[in-house]
């Protein structure tokens, strides 16, 4: 996750890919991380299917359902995520509800994220105030739980999720749900001035961000993009190569 | 912290008393405790991943032992023979090797043990190695075994094993005997022994032991970040309003003026006489305005969103009892509102579904999983995080995030205040049994909360068992739920191995729903409330029971506790007192009664 930090360092912008685990089958997702890599994504987000994804739009709760259809679990990704043999540059972080995490036991969690080769971990519906139930089996392992924020994030809490955040702050982008979005509003950019400002690490702004504009309007505000509901609809309609643009529209045109 | 072993588990209802242990332990070897390999994966299967499965062997062949590791899946095996190192190298989950110790021979041959633990037993009579007595705990104390891998066994149980841990400070205690009465397993004793050695691990994890929102370790706020200010609001506003006269006063007047309280306590004398046992008592919440209990919460909730200056409320419904309640509430009150409704739920309850368009609510029809009440709950969850600024959820059970379960708790309680003053004034002392139906639990819990703390009243839940508990098709998460986290709360829930949480079956819309509420699995987990689970087939037999002998049509959901009283007053006697809260009238479910019991003659 260091390599977060230089990226920032050096002005670089962040493009966070987020894809859902078995979506089409769980032999997709090697050749699917393995082709994101060579598009020259910073770091792929393996969201893992839940019967209830209640922050996820339409785009995101679909694949899942896909996936669970195809008997995808936690345990399968991970152990597929182990099995892999090719040269992996990028940081990988895993995605989950946090109850398929309670059932798998949270210390095992750690311990089979580590065996898998995951840097981070994100759970969105895990609050900054209970993290205990799996934090400190994380820290042991040396995974990073990612801190989330949002535009409802009283101004005390912000100073205390950020305290403690690691790797890279998740900021998101709307109050709602993951999906694809036409606006963005002045609000948000105000929020990512804000939180950039308090911010020790990267912050990355997520959730509706689909468009070159988007980025356009937000990229001197933040440190990076992640982008799901996007990829996860390409990669479902076979038009990955679609996506590229707005890959090299974050990666490729940096300031100088 | 010193992992827990639950030895020589047999049944379901104490496997899953041990789910909270690290450990279980299936014995293999000739004992009073042994099972066979397949009905060791039946019993796995009810255990959290996070549970080792260990197996118990003594001097096995090879292939045994693999074939158990393969087929419950084991993910540790226990060797208490004379097995050799190249046994123990063949085998490919960890090992634990059991040592009985009577002197410093037996300590020395342990430490040579080239196995993943080492496990201590005083010398055995039962099968070699578990003699349920105590050995000799110094003779270990001068060994130079790791104690990260040393397992005590040999006579613990609540009482010694916190000595044991003292003295030792091993990875894990392993009980069998010491967790069970007259030679049987028994569930409280594995409960008590887990959290003796544990403590309220749930608690200590959380750092909630002082803080509101948990009840033993179930409930917390396992919302999105985007909902966290919505219902620490929330939950400011509730503590405020809560202690305000002038709240209390408004709500208290629309509950009467309005709701028409309150109810009657009816002495049910057919039902008394034909059950032959206690005097029956009925709680009227059948002959609330809207049909149900459910209007009780919908006001204080309405108010309370009122008070925070929001005008625009969501809900959930199943049966529709409660979307007709909030719409009907927000008519009164001029609020916005905006239902879910499963598409199944929609078929089932179309009467419901009428009066709350009729009222001026929007109903949206939920189409995704098993198109009910969880379902609904997700869609209105995304519908308050997209709106959260100016909407109130207006939660129609004992569930979700604090401090959801705790004021529709408070709202409902009106119910169970009622009952007591009335029940004393009739016969001058409390009911022996009180049964309600539960769903989510909020007619439950607020007719047994003003109990809870008299010893002498025994509370029955019902839950609905559908086609039956031992089928796919029920929803009962009490009887057969695992711990985990939906819609806010840590809880129980209908769910699969992987944590996919499960559709639940009932005919009663009202009850069809994987979880129950936090509060609910508290008391359960104490002992202070029973949960039984009737069948879809039993609720339809109590409706036409109830309606030909005392001229109430009940509610599906309602005539499950129906049921069930039944049962329970059949070991009771005449001098003895039984209250049943009918929660609702059965007027939604006509189009069900007619087309389930036409031919009634
Ligand atoms: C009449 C009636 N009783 C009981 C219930 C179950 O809900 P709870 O367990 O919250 O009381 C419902 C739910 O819709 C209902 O309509």
């Amino acid at each position: 996750m260091k390599r977060l930090k230089d990226l920032k360092d050096n002005g670089d912008k962040a493009f966070v890919a987020y894809i859902m685990a078995g979506d089409g089958g769980l032999d997709k997702l090697r050749g699917q991380v393995e082709y994101l890599q060579t598009t020259g994504v910073t770091a792929i987000e393996i969201g893992i299917p839940f019967s209830d994804p209640v922050a996820d739009g339409p785009v995101i709760e679909e694949a899942g359902n896909r996936a669970l259809a195809e008997g995808v679990t936690l345990d399968k990704v991970l152990l597929e995520m182990e099995s892999w043999d090719f040269n992996l540059k990028i940081p990988l972080i895993v995605m989950t509800y946090l109850n398929p995490v309670i059932r798998y036991g949270a210390e095992r969690f750690a311990e089979s994220c580590k065996e898998a080769g995951v840097s981070a971990v994100i759970i969105p519906d895990l609050p900054f105030e209970h993290q205990q139930l799996v934090e400190p089996y994380l820290k042991k392992t040396g995974i990073t739980l990612i801190q989330l924020v949002t535009l409802t994030t009283t101004e005390n809490r912000l100073e205390d999720i950020l305290a403690a955040a690691e790797g890279f702050v998740y900021a998101v982008t709307v109050t709602g749900i993951t999906g694809v979005r036409d606006e963005m509003t002045q609000e948000v950019q105000e929020f990512m001035k804000t939180v950039r400002s308090k911010s020790p690490v990267p912050v990355y702004a997520g959730f509706g961000i689909s468009k070159t504009e988007h980025i356009e309007m937000l990229r001197d505000d933040v440190d990076g993009f992640i982008v799901g509901s996007a990829i996860v609809k390409a990669f479902h309609d076979n038009k990955i190569e679609d996506i590229e643009p707005l890959i090299h529209a974050v990666t490729q045109r940096n300031p100088v | 912290m010193t992992k827990v072993k639950i030895c020589g588990l047999q049944e379901e209802v104490h496997v899953r008393a041990a789910s909270a242990a690290d450990a279980a332990g299936f014995v293999f070897a000739p004992s009073r405790r042994r099972v066979t390999v397949e009905q060791a994966a039946h019993l796995a299967d009810e255990l959290p991943g996070s549970v080792e499965k260990i197996g118990v062997f003594v001097n096995a062949e090879l292939d045994e032992v693999l074939a158990a590791v393969r087929e419950v899946p084991l993910t540790m095996v226990q060797l208490h023979g004379d097995e050799t190192d190249e046994f123990i190298r063949s085998i490919p989950v960890k090992v634990i090797q059991a040592f009985s110790v009577r002197d410093i021979e037996d300590v020395k041959k342990l430490e040579k043990s080239i196995a993943d633990y080492v496990l201590v037993d005083a010398p055995g009579i039962d099968f070699r190695g578990g003699s349920g007595r105590t050995f000799d705990w110094s003779l270990l104390e001068k060994s130079s075994i790791d104690p990260a891998r040393l397992i005590v066994a040999g006579g613990l149980d609540s009482a010694n094993v916190g000595q044991a841990i003292g003295s030792l400070a091993p990875y894990m205690v392993d009980v069998s005997s010491g967790v069970e009465t007259k030679g049987k397993k028994d569930a409280d004793k594995i409960k008590s022994f887990i959290k003796t050695v544990k403590g309220d691990s749930m608690q200590q994890a959380t750092g909630t032991e002082n803080v509101t929102g948990f009840f033993g370790r179930f409930g917390g706020q396992f919302v999105p970040e985007t909902l966290m200010k919505a219902v620490k609001e929330l939950e400011a506003a509730y503590a405020e309003a809560k202690e305000d006269a002038d709240f209390q006063a408004d709500y208290h007047k629309y509950l009467k003026e309005y709701v028409g309280r309150e109810q009657p306590l009816t002495y049910a004398a057919r039902l008394t006489e034909a059950w032959g046992g206690p005097k029956v008592y009925l709680k009227r919440e059948d002959l609330n305005h809207t049909g149900a209990h459910k209007i009780n919460n919908a006001i204080g909730q309405a108010l309370l969103a009122i008070r925070m200056g929001k005008r625009k409320i969501v809900a959930e419904t199943g049966a529709g009892q409660h979307g007709v309640a909030t719409a009907t509430i927000c008519a009164l009150l001029d609020l916005e509102c905006v239902i879910f409704m499963g598409e199944e739920d929609i078929r089932r309850q179309q009467l419901n579904v009428f009066r709350m368009k009729l009222l001026g609510a929007k109903v949206e029809s939920v189409t995704k999983g098993s198109a009910t009440l969880k379902d609904a709950v997700n869609e209105a969850l995304r519908y308050w995080v997209t709106n959260v600024e100016d909407t109130h959820y207006l939660i129609g059970s004992a569930l979700g995030p604090h401090p959801f379960p705790t004021m529709v708790r408070d709202f409902q309680s009106v119910i169970g205040r009622e009952t007591r003053e009335q029940i004393l004034d009739k016969e001058g002392r409390l009911p022996d049994v009180i049964l309600a139906c539960v769903g989510g639990g909020s007619n439950a819990i607020g007719m047994f909360h003003p109990f809870v703390g008299d010893e002498s009243v025994r509370l029955i839940g019902v839950e609905a068992a559908g086609e039956g508990v031992d089928t796919a098709r029920h929803a009962a998460t009490l009887t057969k739920g695992t711990e985990g986290v939906l819609h806010g709360a840590y809880m129980k829930l209908l769910q699969d191995e992987n944590g996919q949480v499960q559709e639940a079956h009932s005919i009663s819309a009202g009850l069809d729903y994987p979880g129950v509420g936090p509060e609910h699995v508290h008391l359960e987990d104490i002992g202070r409330v029973e949960y039984k689970a009737v069948t879809d087939e039993e609720a339809l037999a109590s409706v036409i029971k109830l309606s030909r002998l005392e001229g109430i049509i009940p509610a599906l959901e309602s005539a499950h506790a129906v049921a069930e009283a039944e049962k329970a007053a059949a070991a009771m006697g005449p001098e003895e007192i039984l209250i049943i809260c009918v929660s609702g009238r059965g007027d939604k479910d006509m189009a069900t009664y007619a087309e389930k019991l036409e031919g009634l003659a």
